[in-house]
């Protein structure tokens, strides 16, 4: 890969009191790429994720945007060094329409505060059939949009708004079948633009595998395991989605209750 | 794999179901129902020139608050100091108007009394705000306790520089100062100047057929009163109480906030969900502060209404009115949860609970008591009708 990791995470600690949440983590991601971020509950996921996004501070290490090393001391200084966060709850508002929801809190507006509804309209519809969907009608509330769509709708929002790593939280659980497959199409769509990276988190081993690029291994707050697909074989995947314990110790354990 | 999406289910609805489906329609239908059984039951009266400017005041009045109590409602709080703060305003006005202004400032003038007040008002919305957002209680518990705060206050200032918990008899302000015509005056003249002069036409028109008799001409223009022929000059009406003007006013802006500006997608936004607003960068607090202090705006512009309009104010001003405000949103549409509703709604909202609350005036055999039975019956309606409209929104069952 001679391409520069926009991203780079060098060696992140934090504590929360006397607990050690994360000890010493890396992380590249590069643009057009899927990073898969893989792990238990409790692996420290969620507090890496918090970390990038500017919603906590590392006790120590640094993170490098294109190379220069930045602090986020709040989610507006992660956000506009374009690092766009996709929680599972999406931030997103059932009873107001998509249009509203893609603006939330950014409404495109020309004096006095009047909003440029056709416009904005239009930029909702076009920006989320870029990456897959084309909802006819951005005025319909979101509480109509299936759970693939509002994810889908979160993405094109994160993007629109100057996003270069895409962080997205657990997009695929809590979904159906159908809506899973949907989700991973837009994250291929996202990938093919080549400028954005992805840093996909997901307990699904699977889904890792179906558009993955490179793989990042938490268990217990430290990094287990990392690399680019080619390198990391399957069983390897599976082993160090338990938490590093192999197959057949587990098949032991549970035979001997 | 086929080629639909998840996106082809949502069918594009024709006009007249989109109408039907929106949210104000079971509000319009109230309504319409309301005003025909009015008219038939008062045999028109409800509807003459007098009955018209008294259910429009009314309304109006009810009105005011209600938009008020409305955009709090959407923004996901409730207010139930709009009472009390009615009473506190009105006492405010009519007490300085009386005894001048506070401090030995010298005479008052109803703008500049209308001006202070306005200050105090805005300053009790803003603590009430400022209240709420910060400590996260409910707003319920904390207007609930503003509305006992101010009651008693408005009354011990009251007895403190009045002596006594009224004030009546003040001069007509109207005469000289611009301020209090506008507040408590009539306006839209030209309304009935138009209304008297197409019944004029008709009745000439009735007497120059001339193949009635006498008393058949007379029973048809009795019959056409509802127009205000008025020849005996009984009914003469020269136009509506200037709250028309303001509801008009307070209406139209909150409309226009809501539907067309940022602000407006705001207080929906936070209303719908405080979080994801506030993660999306919507300033949560500051929407919600605005709207406690809007609605003390509201509250005064009511009070200074009524003081000017009866030269008169008492501590017991704007009893239920909180109560009555917050009916007429949720009959309009709002839903108790706050993000979603609309201004149109609560209009239909505030013309329904005005006429019935004034229908006793125009159907002598009603006991007034109604009003409230009907209140109770028709809130009740509406909520399960919000409700349903919520799930169809949101998508539930």
């Amino acid at each position: 890969m001679t391409q520069q990791a926009y991203m780079r995470v060098e060696n992140i600690v934090k504590q929360f009191g006397p607990f050690m949440a994360l000890n010493g983590v890396n992380l590249d991601v590069y643009p057009g790429e899927v990073h898969a971020l893989l792990g238990d509950n409790g692996a420290g996921k969620s507090t890496l994720i918090k970390i990038l996004s500017g919603v906590h501070q590392p006790t120590s290490g640094t993170i490098y945007i294109d190379g220069k090393a930045r602090t986020f001391r709040n989610p507006r200084d992660a956000a506009s060094a374009g690092v766009g966060t996709v929680y599972q709850d999406l931030a997103i508002n059932q009873l107001m329409s998509v249009t509203r929801n893609f603006f939330m809190g950014r409404e495109l507006k020309s004096k006095f505060g009047i909003l440029r509804m056709d416009e904005m309209n239009q930029i909702a519809h076009d920006e989320m059939l870029k990456i897959g969907i084309d909802f006819s009608d951005p005025t319909q509330a979101v509480g109509t949009m299936s759970g693939g769509q509002r994810q889908t709708l979160a993405i094109a929002r994160a993007i629109y708004f100057g996003a270069k790593v895409l962080i997205l939280d657990e997009p695929t659980s809590a979904l159906g079948q159908k809506q899973q497959m949907e989700v991973l199409k837009t994250i291929k769509r996202v990938r093919a633009r080549g400028d954005i990276a992805i840093i996909f988190i997901t307990h699904n081993e699977i889904h890792s595998k179906l558009v993955a690029d490179r793989y990042t291994f938490l268990a217990l707050g430290q990094v287990i395991g990392s690399g680019p697909k080619a390198e990391i074989e399957s069983q390897d995947i599976r082993r160090l989605m338990a938490g590093g314990a192999e197959m057949k110790d587990l098949e032991q354990e549970l035979a001997h209750i | 794999m086929s080629e639909r999406s998840e996106s082809d289910r949502l069918q594009r609805e024709s006009w007249a179901r989109r109408m039907v489906r929106r949210p104000e329609i079971g509000s319009f239908i109230v309504m319409i129902i309301i005003i025909l059984a009015l008219a038939v039951a008062s045999e028109g009266k409800a509807f003459n020139a007098l009955g018209l400017k008294n259910n429009i005041a009314i309304i109006s009045q009810l009105g005011i608050i209600a938009v008020g109590a409305a955009l709090l409602m959407i923004a996901g709080e409730f207010d139930l100091s709009i009472g009390p703060m009615i009473a506190f305003a009105g006492m405010s006005i009519a007490l300085m108007m009386k005894w001048g202004l506070p401090f030995g400032m010298g005479e008052a003038t109803p703008f500049l009394a209308f001006l202070i007040t306005l200050c105090m008002t805005l300053a009790f919305g803003w603590l009430i705000g400022n209240i709420v957002v910060r400590s996260g209680l409910s707003s319920f518990i904390v207007t609930l306790a503003f509305w006992f705060f101010l009651r008693g206050l408005t009354e011990v200032c009251f007895r403190l520089i009045n002596q006594n918990t009224n004030v009546s008899g003040l001069p007509d302000f109207k005469q000289q100062s611009w301020f209090a015509d506008l507040m408590g005056g009539e306006v839209f003249g030209w309304f009935f100047s138009a209304w008297y002069w197409i019944g004029t036409k008709i009745s000439a028109g009735v007497e120059m057929t001339g193949d009635m008799t006498r008393e058949q001409t007379i029973a048809m223009i009795d019959y056409l009163s509802f127009l205000n022929i008025n020849r005996k000059m009984e009914m003469w009406v020269t136009g509506f109480d200037a709250r028309l003007l303001w509801f008009i006013i307070i209406a139209g802006a909150a409309w226009f906030v809501l539907a067309k500006t940022q602000l407006g997608s705001w207080i929906y936004a936070t209303g719908d969900n405080k979080e994801s607003a506030r993660a999306n960068g919507v300033p949560v607090d500051r929407v919600k502060i605005g709207l406690f202090m809007f609605s003390a705006f509201c509250a005064t512009i009511f009070a200074t209404c009524q003081v000017f309009d009866t030269n008169s104010s008492d501590a017991a001003k704007g009893m239920f009115k909180e109560l009555e405000a917050i009916a007429i949103a949720v009959v309009g549409g709002i839903l108790m949860t706050g993000g979603f509703g609309s201004i149109v709604g609560v209009i239909f909202g505030a013309v329904t609970f005005g006429l019935v609350a004034n229908a006793v005036f125009f159907i002598p055999w009603i006991d007034g008591a109604w009003f409230r039975v009907f209140v109770g019956t028709v809130l009740l309606a509406a909520v399960f009708a919000n409700e349903r409209i919520r799930k169809r929104i949101t998508g539930g069952i």
